[in-house]
């Protein structure tokens, strides 16, 4: 079957296109990137004491809480549906690990022999819980047919109300320092956090692009229908990636936990925001199919970065909230002129 | 012809509610037989479609395939048994390449702590030789499927039902976004498919495409199958009448009954 265009010897090829084409689809591709550095640039250049190596590790540590459960909530708008439920999930696994083993305020102080054992039970509870919550999402969406945005909302919503019955509204803090060892340790010179930050991106792209369940979620959310008929068990993919998500952001949790030596419960609030806002800036669609973690990991330490300024700058912190919602709207329209960049020229 | 029917539906029924879509419609299909469905819109052959491949389940009926007694819960298991279908609404990711959609949920993986791994690079050369040998162009293969023309997009669905082959192909309204030449090398291509063996069940709207390459003719008319006839003892005429409703036939015992009076 013969297309109308004249074509040569590069049918069938796996030719990239042209030089200046190719140049093209990296920028747009990398746009992110491109305005993080331009962005680190200007600040490092405009405000004084910004340029530091402490800076810029503080801003890669910063980011590991929303940057994680922005992996999740990018996984499950890959597949076509969206997970709200993510700040929640990391504020319930991070009071649940606080409530056992902190030893102030509500804290339960849980002393496990020997005492390292601490770590790997409360990492296992906090991802146990994220699963689970996961789980019960994505059975409600895939089996019970209920639209994401409603059943993430409403996870949301009782999550939160979980944390905040379970601690009574006190807080707590003592965690042991085995537990905090993710917090305290660093390897050449970069905490671990940010290890851990790096090492979910680095796993979770690979797992998108290199692996058939990754092809399948794109496929899953271009096309669920011709998914279905060309034999992928779309369901079990889903309840997957809810359960990763909330997996994920359990695990966020627990650094959270670990980091801040305890849990309140308003622990995280407006992560969401951040983690949406660093999804959308990233470049992820938000009707499916589409997306690249290593955008959402741009997104993310740009978000960190002005924040960062701002505080660097002593700015008020309520002008970061508005710099980054214009960042979100920004980021929609720029989408929007990159898809008709693309239609036109490449 | 001779050999036991690969496919065999007896007395398959479909309701939707209070809608009768199919009313008992029976009929077989060969090895390596060609066998045209054609019908008015509404006649049930959509609905037929989606019952042997498994998207929806009859109401009532026997469903054997290859000798078997079958009851297909998904497109995938109808496909684990060797029945592929093009679909009349395309079946391909358009925010994909050529490549990922020609593996389409058959990605050749490589185990790696076993973890399973994209053979991307085998894939691409997968895909290019099975282009190439269906004679479809397209100018590179890393080009997502939304910026093909409908033509490519339904060149790459026929080129990737052949590759993948099976026992039955079933092919609905196939041609419709194909120009003539085109269309001419996609009959030949349903001719191929027969001289390997394989059944084919072609859907379409357009006489000349079943008389020109169909083994049988079968009529479906308000949900069961109003004609069964071998192409070579019919003519378009009698099969328009068919469509319409004035005569019905089935079977070759020619039991014909005229219900009209003249056309």
């Amino acid at each position: 079957m013969a297309n109308t265009q004249p074509t040569g010897a590069l049918d069938n090829s796996d030719a990239r296109p042209r030089r200046s084409r190719q140049l093209l689809a990296f920028v747009l591709d990398n746009l992110v990137w491109i305005i993080l550095i331009i962005a680190l640039s200007a600040f490092a250049l405009f405000i004084p004491r910004f340029f530091q190596i402490g800076i810029f590790l503080n801003i890669v540590e910063q980011s590991t809480f929303v940057g994680i459960i922005a992996v999740g909530l990018s996984l499950t708008l890959i597949a076509g549906h969206m997970d709200l439920s993510i700040e929640s999930v990391m504020a319930l696994a991070a009071m649940l690990v606080a409530l056992t083993f902190g030893t102030g305020g509500a804290g339960g102080g849980l002393v496990l022999s020997p005492s390292f054992l601490a770590f790997p039970v409360s990492l296992a509870m906090a991802l146990g819980v994220g699963a689970l919550i996961g789980a019960l999402n994505g059975i409600l969406v895939v089996r019970f047919e209920i639209n994401a945005f409603i059943v993430t909302l409403a996870a949301y919503i009782w999550g939160r109300g979980l944390v905040v019955a379970l601690s009574g509204g006190r807080s707590v803090y003592g965690l042991p320092d085995e537990l905090r060892a993710m917090a305290i340790q660093r390897v050449l010179g970069i905490p671990f956090l940010a290890w851990a930050f790096i090492a979910v991106y680095v796993v979770f792209a690979f797992i998108l692009n290199r692996t058939p369940y990754g092809r399948h979620l794109f496929m899953i959310g271009g096309n669920m229908v011709a998914s279905n008929r060309a034999g992928i068990r779309v369901a079990r993919n889903v309840i997957l990636t809810f359960v990763l998500s909330g997996t994920l952001a359990g695990l966020a949790g627990w650094l959270l936990a670990s980091r801040t030596a305890g849990a309140t419960a308003n622990l995280g609030i407006g992560m969401l925001f951040q983690a949406f806002a660093a999804v959308v800036i990233g470049g992820v669609s938000l009707r499916g199919g589409q997306g690249r973690l290593s955008g959402v990991f741009a997104g993310v330490l740009l978000l960190s970065s002005i924040q960062t300024a701002i505080n660097v700058m002593g700015m008020r912190p309520h002008f970061t909230m508005m710099i980054q919602g214009a960042l979100v709207l920004a980021a929609v329209l720029l989408d929007t002129a990159k898809n008709n960049i693309r239609r036109r020229y490449l | 012809m001779a050999s036991p029917a690969l496919l065999n539906l007896v007395d398959i029924t479909k309701k939707f509610g209070a809608v009768e879509a199919l009313r008992g419609v029976s009929f077989s299909v060969s090895a390596g037989e060609v066998v045209a469905l054609l019908g008015d819109n509404g006649a049930g052959k959509s609905t037929l479609v989606k019952i042997i491949s498994g998207e929806q389940r009859p109401t009532s009926g026997r469903l054997e395939f290859d000798g078997r007694e079958r009851h297909f819960a998904s497109p995938g298991e109808a496909k684990d048994a060797g029945i592929e279908t093009v679909y009349q609404d395309l079946s391909l990711c358009p925010n994909l390449d050529v490549v990922a959609n020609f593996f389409m949920g058959r990605e050749l993986t490589r185990k790696v702590f076993g973890i399973p791994i994209l053979r991307d690079r085998e894939m691409r050369e997968e895909t290019r030789r099975a282009l190439t040998a269906g004679g479809t162009r397209i100018p590179s293969l890393r080009t997502d499927v939304e910026h093909l023309s409908g033509g490519q997009r339904q060149a790459i669905e026929l080129n990737r039902f052949v590759h993948w082959g099976g026992k039955l192909v079933m092919l609905d309204e196939p041609f419709a976004a194909l120009g003539v030449e085109q269309t001419r090398r996609g009959l030949e291509t349903v001719d191929n498919v027969r001289q390997r063996g394989i059944g084919v069940i072609l859907i379409t709207h357009v006489m000349a495409q079943a008389f020109a390459v169909a083994d049988r003719i079968i009529v479906m008319r308000q949900g069961i199958v109003a004609g069964d006839l071998r192409t070579d003892e019919t003519s378009p005429d009698e099969v328009v009448r068919l469509i319409t409703g004035d005569i019905e036939r089935v079977g070759q015992g020619f039991k014909q009954q005229e219900v009209g009076t003249n056309l």
